[in-house]
């Protein structure tokens, strides 16, 4: 476990290096002049020109520091995006290298993988063992508790993971705090803990449901067997499940979609605001000055209802996956970790706000002078172009909390399942 | 005699409660997901022609956007289509193609889909695995494993049964999980998933690309029932084995291939290529200054003047194709290095290997992409550049009937048609792979169980 944690931080680390030196460059370029100019070539029977332009690409946001521990959703928003008066994503930056087929080796993958193939494997034989050996029922028989055997059992095997566990875990904040200069600060530490308690929950419920099943089964071979089946299920099927059911029940349309709606919006619009005459340059920006104001409130709106959706989406994901352990931490981790549906919101949110400036900013430049218009939207752009800050200790808690308290139902639930088993064990 | 054992072999499996429930739940999982990857082709077909349309609208002698077609058999394999960009801008200036964004999905960083690649690849060879551990190894433990090899059974017959039931039931299995798939996603796709004789064709070699991954993880687990003493530390084996293989080597292969071999993200790439531009615009416009000038002073004709003009433009339009082109060809061949890397850190995965497989037959993996991308350069530089020039040569803005030459209708965009014997050819590779892991393992399995003594 804790070579794979250590590999996992290591790569991780080095994907985040390369992330946040890409961002910086965005940055730096940003600050590049954009190179532009005519020529106008001027004969005695006619004339023409040439213009050239060529400038730098919309800005990116920055990594967060914790991607390098759980990635979450933070590759999504890697990529270009401009804020005007439309919000333009570009393409996505480490594309053209990795091949996106799998899903990053981040901790959280390590986790839902790891943390719960060990824990069925140390509590899957607690009891058949002892039934096949037939020590149990000696044991039973001793004036000893029911609940105290169950209890020691409980002990045993979550002490032997969590042991591992931490070491593990240890072994990898250490790495990333000194070999990568990570997780230094002390909300980063306290996110690094919160993650660490999450993960320790999730053993506990794998756990119980070894407990659970060797408390079922006759023998260890059956009790293993349908723990795989059982393991496979809760970590692979039911939460890509859930996202499933996300995309069923609250399909968003496609980016082209909103695309060809906007196109189709603004050509309805200019199409009913053709001057009578075409010459007339005061009658044209007059009919400028009433369409443009209302085709900004259309991309407005259809924005709001585009980014609407894909946020309900995810919401809605984010609920269906209380459905299985492995869906709630992988949701509930990258929320602790900054990197979850809390911060893609207020992503999206940072960008709607920055679409709602611009277009106020355009709006009122049609009613000023030129330089007053001109000085609006500069700084109507630069509070737009604003950079994402990280989310809050207590925004990413609040956001985490569905999560965090689906997996403690799910411990509670299966620890009762385990205790009542147990409880009512017929060693006849 | 065979009959017998390979007859015991069925029941044996049958009695125990292994397949049966996982048969109901790969039923379940395949029809949901069967019916989710067919839904989700409709609307990307919806898409793509609705993107055809915007592209049409948008496209014009500057600027011209090439989509990618969507391969007939997305649903059953999805490799990276979803993962990487479909349509790339051409703009004459500057001279390079540009992906756009694709769309916005922040789910799949969490989760990704679950096609048939993903059911057989990593449930139906669980199940295998699970079927075929111990094979050999309850024998041992039972004590009956002695009994048998002393009887008067040839070893290999017994072997022969226990791999034949294994065998024909994790093959039935594929081939009813197979077609279940198919015939719910060709239900389920509104008549957009079609299946002509190209596609039945691929679909027979995406068959045996599976027939091959779940022999070789049978093999696997029989090779080492037969090497080991107790089914818990078989199984033990054969699941770290799995796992590495399946889980774990898939998601930190590319990860371990850029640590060794990286190469710089988009942006950095970019802004060397932009300042590159931003250097020949400035030269390039100090030179049409120049030329405006001489022949302001020399009195050129209009007609004269835009001929030089159009000699002038031409040559830039070379030079940054050459100068850019070398910077974007520079990032590309990183890329392909770290590409071809990466596959041979992903090779040592059968399951990778499998997937690769898949992608060949099914279009979706990165060797289609790269021939998409191929074919996009290719476009540019044959078809849309010199049809973009000519266009603009008749651009003669002084003329009042401007414009009044031919419309901009360059050739309509294809990618390089992949024939039946391209596609053997190309999946030959990782299908040989496959095959001789799988032989491999069975000579072990053979000959551990030959040579088995029973006395120890």
């Amino acid at each position: 476990m804790t070579v794979t944690f250590l590999a996992s931080a290591h790569l991780m680390a080095l994907d985040f290096q390369q992330r946040w030196n890409n961002w910086n460059i965005n940055q730096i370029s940003q600050q590049d002049p954009v190179v532009s100019g005519s020529t106008k070539y001027e004969l005695l029977d006619g004339s023409f020109f040439i213009r050239l332009v060529t400038g730098h690409g919309p800005p990116i946001h920055p990594p967060q520091p914790l991607s390098a521990l759980v990635k979450g959703m933070d590759g999504e928003i890697n990529r270009t995006v401009s804020v005007t008066n439309r919000i333009i994503f570009g393409a996505k930056q480490d594309e053209p290298l990795i091949s996106t087929a799998s899903n990053p080796p981040d901790t959280s993958f390590a986790i839902k993988l790891l943390v719960s193939l060990f824990a069925l494997f140390f509590s899957i034989d607690a009891v058949t063992f002892e039934k096949e050996t037939g020590v149990l029922r000696a044991m039973l028989a001793l004036p000893v508790r029911r609940w105290q055997i169950f209890l020691s059992k409980l002990a045993a095997a979550f002490s032997g993971l969590l042991l591992s566990f931490t070491i593990a875990y240890l072994s990898e904040i250490a790495f990333l705090y000194f070999a990568h200069g990570l997780v230094t600060n002390g909300e980063n530490l306290l996110r690094a803990l919160l993650i660490y308690c999450t993960a320790a929950l999730y053993g506990l419920i794998f756990v119980f449901i070894g407990l659970f099943i060797s408390t079922i089964a006759a023998q260890t071979k059956i009790a293993v067997t349908r723990a795989l089946l059982v393991w496979v299920s809760i970590v692979f099927v039911l939460p890509n499940a859930s996202a499933l059911l996300a995309e069923m029940f609250f399909p968003t349309q496609s980016y082209n979609h909103f695309n060809v709606r906007l196109q189709e919006a603004r050509q309805q619009i200019r199409q009913t605001a053709v001057p009578a005459d075409p010459t007339d340059q005061q009658g044209g920006l007059q009919i400028l000055k009433q369409t443009m104001p209302r085709i900004y409130e259309v991309e407005r709106r259809l924005t709001n209802e585009y980014l609407t959706r894909e946020k309900r989406q995810i919401h809605y994901a984010r609920l269906f996956a209380v459905l299985s352990p492995s869906g709630s931490l992988s949701f509930g981790l990258s929320d602790l970790a900054g990197t979850g549906v809390g911060a893609y919101d207020s992503y999206l949110d940072l960008l709607r706000a920055g679409q709602d400036k611009m277009i106020d900013a355009f709006t009122r430049q049609l009613d000023l002078s030129y330089q007053a218009g001109v000085k609006l939207v500069q700084e109507a752009e630069s509070v737009a172009g604003r950079q994402r800050d990280q989310e809050s200790l207590g925004a990413s808690l609040r956001s985490a909390a569905m999560s965090l308290l689906s997996l403690l139902s799910f411990a509670v639930l299966c620890g009762w399942a385990a205790y009542r088993g147990f409880e009512r064990c017929d060693m006849r | 005699m065979f009959n017998i054992l390979f007859r015991q072999e069925i029941r044996e499996i049958f009695s125990s409660f292994i397949f049966l429930p996982a048969l109901v739940v790969l039923t379940i999982l395949v029809t949901l997901s069967a019916h989710i990857q067919a839904r989700w082709y409709h609307n990307l077909v919806e898409d793509y022609t609705l993107r055809q349309n915007i592209n049409q609208a948008v496209s014009n002698e500057t600027v011209i956007v090439l989509s990618r077609p969507l391969p007939p058999l997305l649903p059953f394999f999805n490799g990276v289509y979803d993962s990487l960009p479909g349509e790339f801008k051409l703009q004459n200036d500057p001279v390079l193609a540009n992906p756009l964004s694709g769309d916005v999905a922040p789910l799949s960083w969490l989760f990704s889909k679950i096609d048939l690649g993903f059911i057989v690849g990593v449930l139906m060879t669980l199940i295998a695995i699970l079927l075929a551990h111990n094979a050999v190894v309850n024998e041992k433990e039972r004590g009956t494993f002695r009994l048998i090899l002393a009887g008067p059974v040839p070893r290999r017959m017994v072997l022969a049964a226990k791999l034949a039931c294994v065998f024909s039931l994790v093959l039935s299995t594929a081939f009813c999980t197979a077609s279940l798939y198919i015939l719910v996603v060709l239900v389920s796709s509104g008549g957009t998933v079609a299946l002509n004789a190209a596609n039945f064709s691929a679909l027979a070699l995406y068959f045996l690309a599976c027939l091959l991954v779940l022999i070789v993880f049978t093999a696997l687990s029989i090779a080492i029932s037969v090497s080991l003493r107790h089914s818990s530390i078989a199984l033990g084996v054969c699941l770290s084995i799995w796992g590495t293989s399946v889980l774990v080597w898939p998601s930190f292969a590319p990860y371990l291939a850029n640590s060794f071999l990286s190469v710089p993200l988009r942006e950095a790439a970019q802004r060397e290529i932009a300042l590159k531009e931003g250097e020949l615009s400035r030269a390039e416009l100090t030179e049409h200054r120049r030329l405006a000038e001489a022949l302001k002073v020399q009195n050129v004709g209009v007609e004269s003047a835009w001929s030089q003009y159009l000699e002038l433009r031409r040559k830039w339009l070379e030079r940054r194709h050459v100068e850019i082109g070398r910077l974007s060809e520079l990032w590309k061949r990183q890329i392909r290095v770290q590409r071809r890397f990466s596959n041979g850190v992903a090779s040592l995965s059968p399951y990778l290997i499998f997937n690769e497989a898949l992608g060949i037959v099914c279009d979706t993996g990165l060797e289609s992409y790269e021939n998409f991308l191929v074919s996009v350069e290719q476009y540019g530089q044959n078809e849309f550049q010199p049809a973009s020039f000519l266009h603009l040569s008749q651009q003669k803005s002084w003329l009042k009937s401007n414009g009044a030459g031919s419309p901009f209708q360059p050739r309509s965009f294809q990618t390089r048609s992949v024939t039946l014997s391209r596609r053997l050819k190309a999946v030959a590779w990782p299908i040989s792979i496959l095959f001789i892991e799988g032989i491999i393992l069975l000579v072990i399995s053979f000959f551990r169980f030959e040579y088995y003594d029973i006395r120890l």
